[in-house]
């Protein structure tokens, strides 16, 4: 991207530390962070809790099974009455999963929203993306948002080793990419049932997960760790007792391992585990995540300082996350005092909210605000996760939907003042182009369109 | 692997300089004037060539399983290799010429076989030996042989010879990146603002050069389609509506020469017989529906299909593949000199295999494509150069006389 076509407006240190590396003001964070930007954004940096009243995995997994029981049971009746009654079965479970899908989505989105600390709810969005799964299949459709939530979340600011593991028997993560079924050639059950393996996940850990694609891997290393975690599996409702993840020895393809060229020869689900938790602490995966972390959250170009910085800290701190985060805070180089990035869909939405305060918005309104500017939470539909690269954001037709959401979104507020809205947002960052405009707007929706749509709040 | 290597011989070349805008310019339409309808735009442009050569990239994203589409019904390898998967079709196949067979959902591109207006090339790749999807696509978008992702093939070619072009998409994808004469269009279910907002904006971004040059563009392709009704059921972004809108784009005085479509959802590690028997009819239906759109238009269409690379050739232990390296290439349109089945085939014994597990590319998608584009848009071997710096077109002809 050219220098020139950047927003060119200096801004301070309070402002970077709400916007760029939060989601964005609300109410008077930009007055609570002047004092001490750093140490602001610092203590931003807090542990996340969910609403337990939402489903979890296992709920999903037994709300699966009575589908998949009522389904059979109404197979054995009359075809007449089969047709009629499969559609309530078969809408009925589509109903649990979605609902599931979007009270959790819709739960995650609101509370970024409304909190206090909104930097963790940005890196949560990060490791949820880094780690993304799609709703694609009845099961995935229940499944998806629950990873976050029980794998993400209570490691956020721990060891990526810890998240790692977590994530890669999490059992949201085995169906997704296909390891729930992966068994080794010559295990057991491949050769009492005919089975095999499938090295899906396998790659996707380390050229996305950890290592990245110019990361120091080959072919004979995908299928070395598509062997070692072999047998990692998810408890088969009915057939089983409880729910969840499980280790299926049987399947585990026998004998000692060669990864990266390491030998592994532990026993079990100990050989898959110590291989994941090598690459989380492997110089290619400090690289690969401390450039993802500040090209999300600092520039299209992160400085190369920076990211020695953060790297250093990875492999020093046991990739601790929160120590990571801190290293980045420390660094000049994230403080640039120009906009480097243009907001993502998510983080324009989740910035409007927070800084116009809106409080009564339907939960299905919000979904179809990132469904229809492009982002619509846990439907990336690939395991590389959206994009956090200006060029797949920035396009004519994803601007124009920008306009007409905003306008739509707008048509709401008409009671709120822009002037003030503009200062929680900007503080004094604001062009003076930018404040005439807005001042001069026709109406009172127009200039609270043309605040939203100002090169100030769309780009951090 | 000596065919590999051939075909992935490259030498390096760097990012192209930062453009002028031109998609406005060629329109003969300032800022101040844009408001719509914007009707005559392009006509000035039209008058010099009545019909003009259109070419449409359709990009499969996820790594098409050809083997499972273009069936070598011959090769007595492909049971021993794919047991389950060899008998998980519904209906029968489609026969093609030498053995090859089409998977029974593509009903559509085998009546298009048949009035030689299909050309399938089996065993193809753009020489990217590695199986990430991602950089895979980036690979096959940017054309060069250093992945790009601020420049990519078509947006150099319509670049020489000052074509226009529209990515169905929200953003522009690399493959149409480093030219100003590219728009992208996307089904939206919001309501259009009014004008006064469009106009106030254009005047707050004169500062900010990108988000200036991307309103010109949207305001500029909605003046072409028109204002969005708002829809609020209807599942957005389905493949047969973006083709039919793609359709729309293309035809008449305005149309443009040449348009990207993607479809992702092709990465079948598992439950592929169901899921490709869904897909294809998927893609089989949308491109049915784009040639219905272009109308007369078709006749001097070319379809471009490719895909990143190609899957395993043997089956995994889950009823579906993983990532391999040769795939196959559907060139189509009224345009084409189908009817048959080109490229190599390479075999599908375990010696005849790329790293003995998947299958064997042996020509290139890029020299193919720069084969549509010096038959079909009058390439020179120099033009082609700044197009693929690495490789050559063939001479092989694929144009109907």
């Amino acid at each position: 991207m050219s220098q020139n076509s950047m927003s060119s407006t200096v801004i301070n240190h309070s402002n970077i530390a709400v916007n760029r590396f939060g989601y964005g003001a609300r109410g008077d964070e930009l007055a609570q962070a002047k004092q001490d930007p750093k140490t602001w954004i610092k203590s931003q940096l807090l542990p996340i809790f969910f609403n337990t009243t939402l489903p979890h995995s296992n709920d999903v997994f037994i709300e699966h099974e009575k589908y998949q029981k009522q389904k059979k049971q109404l197979k054995m009746q009359q075809q007449k009455q089969l047709e009629n009654k499969s559609q309530s079965v078969n809408k009925m479970t589509k109903n649990y999963a979605r609902s599931a899908l979007r009270d959790m989505s819709v739960d995650t989105l609101n509370q970024a929203i409304h909190s206090s600390h909104s930097v963790s709810w940005r890196l949560l969005d990060f490791f949820s993306n880094h780690f993304s799964v799609s709703a694609n299949g009845r099961l995935m459709v229940g499944l998806s948002a629950t990873l976050e939530r029980e794998a993400i979340a209570p490691n956020l600011l721990g060891n990526f080793a810890d998240l790692l593991l977590a994530v890669e028997q999490h059992p949201a993560m085995l169906i997704y990419l296909n390891n729930e079924k992966s068994f080794g050639p010559n295990s057991r059950m491949a050769k009492k049932r005919n089975k095999g393996l499938n090295e899906n996940l396998a790659r996707e850990i380390m050229e996305l997960h950890t290592l990245g694609v110019d990361g120091p891997y080959q072919q004979a290393d995908v299928i070395e760790l598509a062997k070692g975690i072999t047998g990692w599996s998810v408890k088969r409702q009915g057939k089983e007792r409880g729910e969840g993840f499980v280790f299926r020895a049987y399947g585990h393809e026998p004998g000692s391992r060669k990864l990266l060229g390491k030998k592994y020869s532990q026993q079990g689900i100990m050989q898959g585990s110590q291989m994941l938790r090598d690459l989380a602490m492997h110089p290619a995966t400090a690289k690969h995540v401390c450039y993802k972390l500040a090209h999300h959250f600092v520039s299209e170009n992160p400085p190369e300082p920076l990211l020695d910085k953060m790297e250093a800290t990875w492999l020093k701190k046991q990739g601790n996350i929160k120590q990571v985060m801190f290293s980045m805070f420390d660094a000049d180089e994230a403080w640039l005092d120009t906009a480097q990035k243009f907001k993502t869909p998510r983080e324009f939405v989740i910035s409007t909210f927070r800084v116009l305060g809106l409080n009564k918005m339907k939960d299905k309104a919000i979904l179809n605000s990132l469904t229809t500017l492009g982002q619509q939470p846990f439907n990336a539909g690939s395991p590389a996760g959206f994009s956090d690269d200006v060029n797949d954001w920035l396009g004519a037709s994803a601007l124009m939907a920008r306009i007409d959401w905003s306008t739509m979104i707008t048509g709401y507020v008409k009671r709120k003042n822009t002037e003030t809205m503009m200062k929680l947002a900007f503080g004094e960052n604001v062009s003076q182009h930018t404040y005439q405009s807005v001042m001069r707007a026709e109406s009172r929706q127009q200039a609270m369109t043309l605040f939203l749509m100002s090169p100030e709040f769309q780009r951090r | 692997m000596k065919n590999f290597t051939e075909i992935n011989n490259a030498s390096n070349e760097k990012s192209a300089a930062l453009p002028r805008r031109k998609f406005i310019k060629m329109a003969g339409a300032s800022l101040a004037i844009l408001s719509f309808p914007m009707s005559s735009a392009f006509a000035f442009e039209s008058k010099k060539q009545t019909v003009k050569n259109k070419i449409v990239w359709v990009l499969l994203r996820g790594a098409q399983d050809s083997l499972h589409t273009i069936v070598p019904t011959f090769d007595p390898q492909y049971k021993v290799l794919r047991p389950k998967l060899s008998t998980s079709f519904k209906s029968p196949l489609l026969s093609l010429e030498k053995g090859f067979a089409l998977h029974p959902s593509l009903k559509n591109l085998h009546a298009w076989y048949q009035e030689k207006q299909l050309l399938p090339i089996v065993a193809v790749s753009s020489g990217y030996a590695r199986r990430s999807h991602f950089d895979g696509q980036d690979f096959l978008e940017s054309g060069k042989s250093d992945i790009d992702h601020d420049s990519g093939w078509l947006a150099r070619a319509i670049d020489i010879k000052q074509k226009r072009a529209l990515a169905v998409s929200r953003s522009t994808p690399i493959s149409l990146r480093s030219s100003d004469s590219v728009n992208t269009w996307y089904p939206s279910n919001l309501k259009s603002s009014d004008d006064d907002i469009y106009s106030a904006l254009a005047k707050l971004y004169q500062n900010d050069e990108l988000l200036k040059e991307n309103l010109e563009d949207g305001l500029e392709v909605r003046g072409l389609v028109g204002e969005q009704k708002r829809n609020k059921k209807k599942r957005q972004g389905k493949f047969i509506d973006l083709t039919k809108a793609c359709a729309k784009l293309m035809v008449g005085e305005q149309g443009v020469d040449c348009a990207m479509l993607e479809l992702g959802g092709w990465d079948t590690h598992n439950n592929q017989g169901t899921r490709l028997n869904n897909k294809l009819a998927e893609l089989d239906n949308g491109l049915a529906e784009l040639k219905a759109g272009l109308g007369y238009e078709w006749q001097s269409t070319i379809v471009i299909i490719g895909t990143e690379f190609g899957r395993t050739a043997k089956e995994n232990g889950t009823g579906g593949t993983d990532h391999g390296t040769g795939s196959a290439l559907f060139l189509a349109g009224g345009a084409i000199a189908g009817g048959k089945v080109e490229g190599n085939w390479p075999g599908l014994k375990p010696q005849e295999l790329f790293e003995r597990r998947d299958l064997m590319p042996t020509t290139n998608s890029f020299s193919w494509i720069g084969s549509v584009l010096s038959q079909h848009w009058h390439f020179t071997k120099q033009e082609l150069m700044q197009v693929f710096p690495q490789v050559k077109a063939y001479d092989h002809v694929l144009l109907r006389s």
